[in-house]
C-alpha cells in the first residue's frame, strides 16, 4: 500500500513502459504501412477508426512493452512503437481537410507493410 | 462552478451528487479493506491541486521561447529538456514536444481514454476526457478549434496527435507578437493550458489577463 511519505518519490519516479530489450524494428521512417484490422476481445491500443487504413511511418519511438499481451498477462512482448502519419483524407474521405493529418502511436504488431 | 446557474425550481438539499456519493463509497471501502492509506490520498490530491499543473508547462514554453539551444533540446529530447527544469514523473516518462509554426498547428487528444502529460500540465480538464472532444478532435479538428475560438487559415496544416501509446505530447505554441524583450516570467504568463494542448493559442500581451 502506498504510504503518504512515499507519494512524492513514487510520482516523481514514474513508471515508463519503455524497455531496453534489443529488438529489431520491423519498419523504418518513411515506409508505407497499413493498420491491421484487429478486433480482439481483450485490451488493445489500436483505435477502431484507423484499422485497415494506410499511413507513413514518421518516427520510431523505440521499444516498449506491448499492452495487448501485457494486459492479458501473457508477457511483455517488447517491440517498437512508431508515430504513423495518416492523411485526414485517407481516414475520413477525400473532401475532408486535404492538408490535415493524424499522427498515431502504433506498435509493430498493429502494422503490416503496404 | 458548473451548476451555479441552474434553474432554482427544485428544493436544495445537502445530498451530494450520485457521482460524489459513489466516489465516497468506493473510498470508504478501499480504506476499510486496508487497500488505500487516506493520508496518501490527501498527499496525492494536494500534489495535483497545488504543486503540479500547467504553470510547469508554461515555464518550459517560456524557456524555449527565450533560449534557442533549450528549444532545440526540447524538440529533440523532450523528456530530458523538461527534466532540466525539474519536471519529471508519472505520465511524463516519455515526452514528445511538437512545435507550432506559421505552417503547422498541432493538437493533442487521447481517443482511447485520457492520456495527458501530468508533470507539465497537471491533470486533464473534464472536456479533454469527454467523448465529444475525443471523437471530434480527430474527425473535425478545425471545427473543435473553432469552438475554442481559434480559426486557422487553410494554408496551415493541422496535425492531430492521438496519444494511444506511452508517449505523452506537449504542444510548443508560437511566441506571440509584441513580446520582444520580455522576461521568461512575463512570457510564461502568456502561456495557457489550452495553448499547450493545441486547442488554443498563447495570449498576446494586450489580451493578457483576459481569461
Amino acid at each position: 500500500m502506498l504510504k503518504a511519505a512515499d507519494v512524492e518519490q513514487t510520482l516523481r519516479k514514474g513508471g515508463s513502459a519503455r524497455v531496453d530489450d534489443d529488438v529489431a524494428p520491423k519498419f523504418k521512417p518513411g515506409q508505407r504501412v497499413v493498420a491491421r484490422n484487429l478486433n480482439p476481445l481483450g485490451h488493445t491500443r489500436v483505435p477502431r477508426y484507423i484499422r485497415g487504413r494506410s499511413g507513413t511511418v514518421d518516427r520510431d519511438h523505440g521499444v516498449f512493452v506491448f499492452p495487448d499481451t501485457n494486459a492479458a498477462g501473457t508477457g511483455k512482448s517488447p517491440q517498437h512503437v512508431y508515430s504513423v502519419r495518416f492523411e485526414a483524407s485517407e481516414v475520413w474521405g477525400a473532401e475532408t481537410g486535404a492538408k490535415d493529418a493524424i499522427y498515431i502511436d502504433l506498435w509493430d504488431d498493429y502494422l503490416d507493410p503496404v | 462552478m458548473p451548476g451555479d446557474d441552474h434553474l432554482h425550481n427544485h428544493d436544495h438539499s445537502d445530498v451530494p451528487s450520485d457521482l460524489a456519493l459513489r466516489v465516497k463509497a468506493l473510498e470508504s471501502l478501499l480504506v476499510e479493506k486496508g487497500l488505500v492509506d487516506p493520508e496518501a490520498l490527501n498527499v496525492l490530491i494536494d500534489t495535483y491541486e497545488t504543486k503540479v499543473g500547467p504553470r510547469n508547462g508554461a515555464k518550459v514554453v517560456a524557456r524555449a521561447w527565450s533560449d534557442p539551444a533549450y528549444k532545440a533540446r526540447l524538440l529533440s529530447k523532450g523528456g530530458k529538456a523538461i527534466a532540466e527544469l525539474g519536471f519529471t514523473g508519472r505520465q511524463g516518462e516519455d515526452m514528445i514536444v511538437v512545435e507550432n509554426t506559421d505552417t503547422t498547428h498541432n493538437m493533442v487528444v487521447c481517443t482511447l481514454c485520457s492520456c495527458y502529460p501530468w508533470p507539465v500540465l497537471g491533470l486533464p480538464p473534464v472536456w479533454y476526457k469527454a467523448a465529444p472532444y475525443r471523437s471530434r478532435a480527430v474527425r473535425d479538428p478545425r471545427g473543435v478549434l473553432a469552438d475554442f475560438g481559434v480559426t486557422l487559415p487553410d494554408s496551415v496544416e493541422v496535425r492531430v496527435w492521438d496519444s494511444t501509446a506511452e508517449l505523452r505530447y506537449l504542444v510548443l505554441p508560437q511566441r506571440p507578437p509584441g513580446t520582444d524583450g520580455m522576461s521568461e516570467n512575463e512570457l510564461a504568463a502568456l502561456v495557457t493550458r489550452d495553448s499547450m494542448i493545441g486547442t488554443g493559442l498563447a495570449k498576446t500581451p494586450s489580451t493578457k489577463g483576459s481569461t
